[in-house]
């Protein structure tokens, strides 16, 4: 394998995600003005502040975010954006990784693999004890 | 069409105090995260958790957003990052199940006055800022040799090559897991801290610091994230509005910084953030009816305490500039 330019596609995979992220927020936004609601909640609700009305983070399935993006329903676009965003600076550790894995650095091997283990638990596993 | 208008216009208010949170944090270096949750939860009503919530997402975008700017230049360290991401990620974890755990026992007024607290801490070194460029010279260690903190770039202010060696890499462990805790507690990016663990405990020059910490905030919310996604904490409408204004306001500082000449400017900024700061402590205790004190009276007291600090910040650093200047 040629020798990547890692700082390179550090930079062009976080502006990618970036603007990817922003794209699918916004057309959210816009969906969800025009429709007047989403995911069965009035605009008035999405818009409150309050938690017992509003449509917040755990009240949205993420099992069926593709099937809600597929019925052009504007809060699975915002919440789409939205672990676009998460999911980018895992890229970079991940970037990094396989650097780490060109130039054979065990150590650092080890140190990223650690990194996104700890990102892997906190994203699978302790979810799972939250409700 | 009367009520979507006003929602509309509750939308673009959001944006706008993301844009004014992303230039100031940007212009004083703490980021966006530190000026928008006390904004949130003191100026538009919203509720702790949902404000560090929208705060831990817009802290990603401008990470993320100003990181692909810096890393092309090569400054920020990979390996200095990536190894001190272990404990940032670890300390995330505990930060947001703290967070958690404070909010199902009714102890959110806690979380106001921890953010107070590490807000006002933070313009210590945030005073400090932009002084010394490099650091003093030191010999590398051991952990030096082993953690390959050895490193190299082009100072373009400066018109050459710096070298540098950074030491003590446990002791920027100890202090990146602090970081990440109160990143993952607060919902903002703590770079405050990852700054002290770069600059002060690792003798890192602060460009190499600036940037690399830049690159690791955005990896320490995206751990916190996701606990906060599923205790349901992320807002959808308030999260896509602050992302979007503080992405907005986080550019349009970095542009501004480049162009202030007048450093004083700084302080006006570091006054309105030490007034959030106390009116953020004083706040946390009249939410929960452990003290009760008028609004306005509230504002007055906050106003005087946080004139006090800064002023006190202001004359120490002012003596500090003419020791200095004297050698």
């Amino acid at each position: 394998m040629k020798h990547f330019d890692v700082y390179r596609i550090i930079s062009a995979s976080l502006r990618t995600g970036v603007i990817l992220s922003m794209a699918s927020v916004i057309s959210g936004i816009v969906i969800i003005m025009v429709k007047g609601g989403a995911d069965g909640y009035t605009l008035a609700q999405i818009a409150s502040y309050s938690k017992s009305q509003t449509l917040y983070s755990s009240l949205i399935p993420l099992n069926n975010l593709f099937t809600g993006m597929y019925q052009l329903d504007g809060a699975f676009y915002v919440a789409f954006g939205l672990w676009v965003l998460i999911f980018t600076p895992i890229t970079v550790v991940v970037i990094a990784l396989m650097s780490f894995i060109e130039t054979r650095n065990r150590l650092y091997i080890a140190l990223s693999s650690c990194v996104l283990f700890v990102l892997f638990f906190a994203m699978l596993v302790v979810p799972h004890f939250l409700s | 069409m009367y009520e979507l208008l006003a929602i509309i216009l509750k939308f673009i208010s959001i944006v706008f105090g993301g844009i004014l949170a992303g230039f100031i944090g940007s212009l004083t270096g703490l980021g966006g995260g530190t000026v928008l949750v006390p904004l949130l939860s003191i100026f538009y009503g919203v509720p702790i958790v949902f404000a560090t919530g929208a705060s831990l997402i817009s802290t990603i975008a401008t990470s993320a957003g100003s990181a692909s700017a810096y890393t092309k230049e090569k400054i920020a360290n990979i390996k200095i990052g990536v190894g001190l991401e272990v404990a940032t990620t670890i300390g995330a974890v505990v930060g947001s199940l703290l967070t958690v755990y404070l909010d199902h026992h009714a102890l959110t007024w806690l979380i106001y006055v921890i953010f107070g607290i590490v807000l006002l801490g933070s313009l210590v070194p945030a005073v400090k800022r932009g002084q010394s460029e490099l650091p003093p010279h030191t010999r590398p260690d051991w952990t030096t040799r082993i953690f390959e903190l050895s490193g190299k770039y082009h100072d373009a202010r400066l018109k050459k090559d710096v070298d540098y060696n950074g030491i003590r890499w446990w002791l920027g462990e100890i202090i990146m897991f602090f970081a990440g805790t109160v990143s993952g507690l607060l919902g903002i990016g703590s770079g405050a801290l990852k700054v002290l663990g770069m600059d002060w405990a690792m003798n890192l020059p602060m460009k190499v610091t600036t940037t690399t910490s830049n690159f690791m905030i955005g990896i320490t919310a995206a751990t916190g994230s996701s606990i906060y996604w599923y205790s349901g904490y992320i807002q959808i409408f308030i999260a896509a509005a602050t992302a979007i204004g503080v992405v907005i306001g986080a550019y349009f500082g970095a542009k501004a910084l480049v162009k202030i000449t007048n450093k004083d400017i700084r302080w006006i900024f570091l006054a309105i953030l030490s007034f959030l700061g106390v009116e953020m402590i004083i706040r946390g205790f009249v939410t929960d009816n452990i003290i009760f004190i008028v609004p306005l009276i509230q504002f007055l007291i906050s106003i005087v305490i946080a004139v006090v600090f800064i002023a006190v910040l202001y004359l120490h650093n002012m003596r500090r500039v003419r020791s200095v200047e004297a050698l």
